[in-house]
């Protein structure tokens, strides 16, 4: 699947979580499931606001992390693509309104 | 590829409690609320009045510092957490800070309308104390007139609003042998449960509930139960998928997730990853182990949590030094609590009657031959200092003067 770049990403606004020493916990509350992030991970979650694309967000990893732009992108979309399955992360509309 | 997840709740929370336990972040925080109760039950370890509890203001700041300094599980209780009048502003500020939220209630005040607030907060796991499924067995117990059935009422709503329900069910001499009642009640209901032998002193360390604790062999019975699994060394390990998924039979209420290999050669997470806030903001290592290690009014959260000498002290303990139990050789079936052996024996670091009374029973009715405690078998050789081991003289005068 692939998701278009005018997409914004928010958090799943019903999930526990905590970055804990760069490692970032998620707990869905109805299943109870653990996920956990490392520390790009984490990184990406911590900037997923629902005012950013996968594009936006792979700009960020670029100017933080060693990775190329293209490695980024590729990672980030399929982080998200992941996260999207797991019902972590949604996508919101490019005109609607979000609040982080 | 360079952003991972995860997922599967064992080895990701074999992993949190070890990064949690090796770096000493407060990941599981156990918050009291208040010590006032609509219910009177005769074991309860509290006094019932409000002694000046902390405002809603300092609750929402304690929920900032706690978020701020690494934790995830939060369990507010009480008391009776449905007294607070700021309980939804306080679990509104949970859920703003992003912790996985359960609560510990009787449930006499649950309605439909505040079951559904509670899963707008995010609440996960609603804790219920349920004594028998016989009204006249409950009711006496919490001294409340048509208790049991105002709680059972309130576990369809709040599974109808999703929370995960969950039965704890302390037994004592009144309601010894109800606990197949309450097993029943729980499979019917298909919701998890779990048996508590322990009965406290009262927090300033009276002895008054230890009247209704049931005598170790009155417990046979009940131990002897195969249905209850009590005879296993340790409690098994959680299935893969989720955070406690089924709970052993029997085990405290208090405490979780013991069964993590992270602990290895430590008592207990009581100061390592967990601690317990009293209403009044008073940080101890565990309800349990009621040993002030500061006060949030005074101080910040993470000033106690690194520098208040107590939890130091408490962090340098280990089970393979400790003066008379590292010699145990029924370790594995013993249940010790450094609280209980604090608030029973006298000592942070010994052993205490209660459970070497129950290891050894435990120990036989799983085949050991003659099992014997080491508190026992020393005491008979007379060979048990009457002074703890020097290396450890400073806890122990530390514990016993609080
Ligand atoms: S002090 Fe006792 S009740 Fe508290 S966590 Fe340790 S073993 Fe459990
Ligand atoms: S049975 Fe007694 S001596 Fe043995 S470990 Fe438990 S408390 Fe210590």
């Amino acid at each position: 699947m692939s998701t278009p770049a005018t997409v914004f990403w928010q958090k799943n606004p019903a999930l526990a979580w905590r970055e804990i020493d760069d490692e970032t916990v998620i707990i869905s509350p109805h299943d109870s499931v653990m996920h956990e992030l490392n520390d790009t991970g984490s990184f990406l979650w911590k900037n997923i606001d629902g005012k950013k694309s996968a594009a936006e967000l792979a700009v960020l990893l670029v100017e933080n992390y060693e990775v190329t732009p293209d490695i980024a992108l590729s990672d980030t979309q399929a982080l998200l693509e992941e996260m999207s399955s797991r019902k972590l992360v949604v996508m919101v509309p490019e005109t609607a309104g979000v609040s982080p | 590829m360079t952003g991972t997840l995860s997922a599967a709740a064992t080895p990701v929370m074999d992993r949190l409690i070890s990064r949690s336990v090796e770096k000493h972040r407060p990941l599981s925080v156990h918050f009291d609320l208040t010590y006032r109760c609509n219910e009177r039950c005769v074991h309860c370890y509290l006094d019932h009045q409000d002694h000046g509890e902390l405002t809603t203001a300092e609750c929402l700041k304690v929920l900032e510092d706690l978020a701020r300094s690494g934790t995830l599980f939060l369990t507010f209780s009480g008391g009776e957490i449905f007294l607070r009048p700021d309980l939804y502003e306080i679990l509104a500020a949970a859920r703003r800070l992003h912790f996985d939220i359960s609560l510990k209630t009787n449930a006499l005040l649950v309605t439909p309308e505040r079951a559904a607030r509670l899963g707008e907060f995010g609440v996960r796991r609603v804790q219920i104390s349920i004594y028998s499924d016989l009204p006249a067995v409950h009711d006496a117990i919490t001294k409340v007139p048509g208790s049991l059935q105002r709680t059972l009422a309130a576990i369809p709503i709040l599974l109808q609003y999703r929370l995960q329900v969950k039965l704890a069910c302390p037994l004592m001499q009144e309601n010894l042998m109800a606990y197949r009642g309450v097993i029943a009640l729980a499979e019917k209901l298909g919701i998890p449960y779990i048996l508590d032998l322990t009965i406290t002193p009262m927090m300033d360390g009276s002895s008054g509930p230890l009247a209704h604790r049931a005598s170790v062999s009155s417990l046979l019975p009940v131990l002897r139960d195969p249905a209850l699994q009590a005879c296993k060394p340790r409690p098994n390990a959680q299935p893969d998928g989720a955070v406690n998924a089924l709970p052993p039979a029997f085990g405290s209420a208090v405490s979780s997730g013991m069964e993590s290999p992270a602990y290895n050669d430590l008592p207990c997470s009581a100061g390592h990853n967990s601690c317990y806030i009293s209403p009044y903001g008073d940080v101890f290592p565990c309800v349990q182990l009621p040993q002030a290690a500061g006060n949030l009014r005074r101080e910040k959260f993470d000033d106690i949590w690194y520098h208040a000498p107590q939890l130091q002290r408490l962090r340098a303990i280990r089970e393979s030094q400790l003066p008379i139990c590292s010699r145990c050789e029924i370790r594995s079936y013993c249940e010790r609590c450094p609280g209980l052996a604090l608030m029973e024996g006298g000592n942070l670091l010994g052993a205490y009657e209660r459970a070497c009374a129950l290891a050894e029973e435990k120990a036989r009715l799983a085949g050991v031959a003659v099992p014997v405690s080491a508190l026992h078998r020393e005491r008979d050789t007379a060979s048990v200092p009457t002074t703890p081991d020097a290396e450890f003289a400073f806890l122990a005068a530390d514990s016993s003067s609080h």
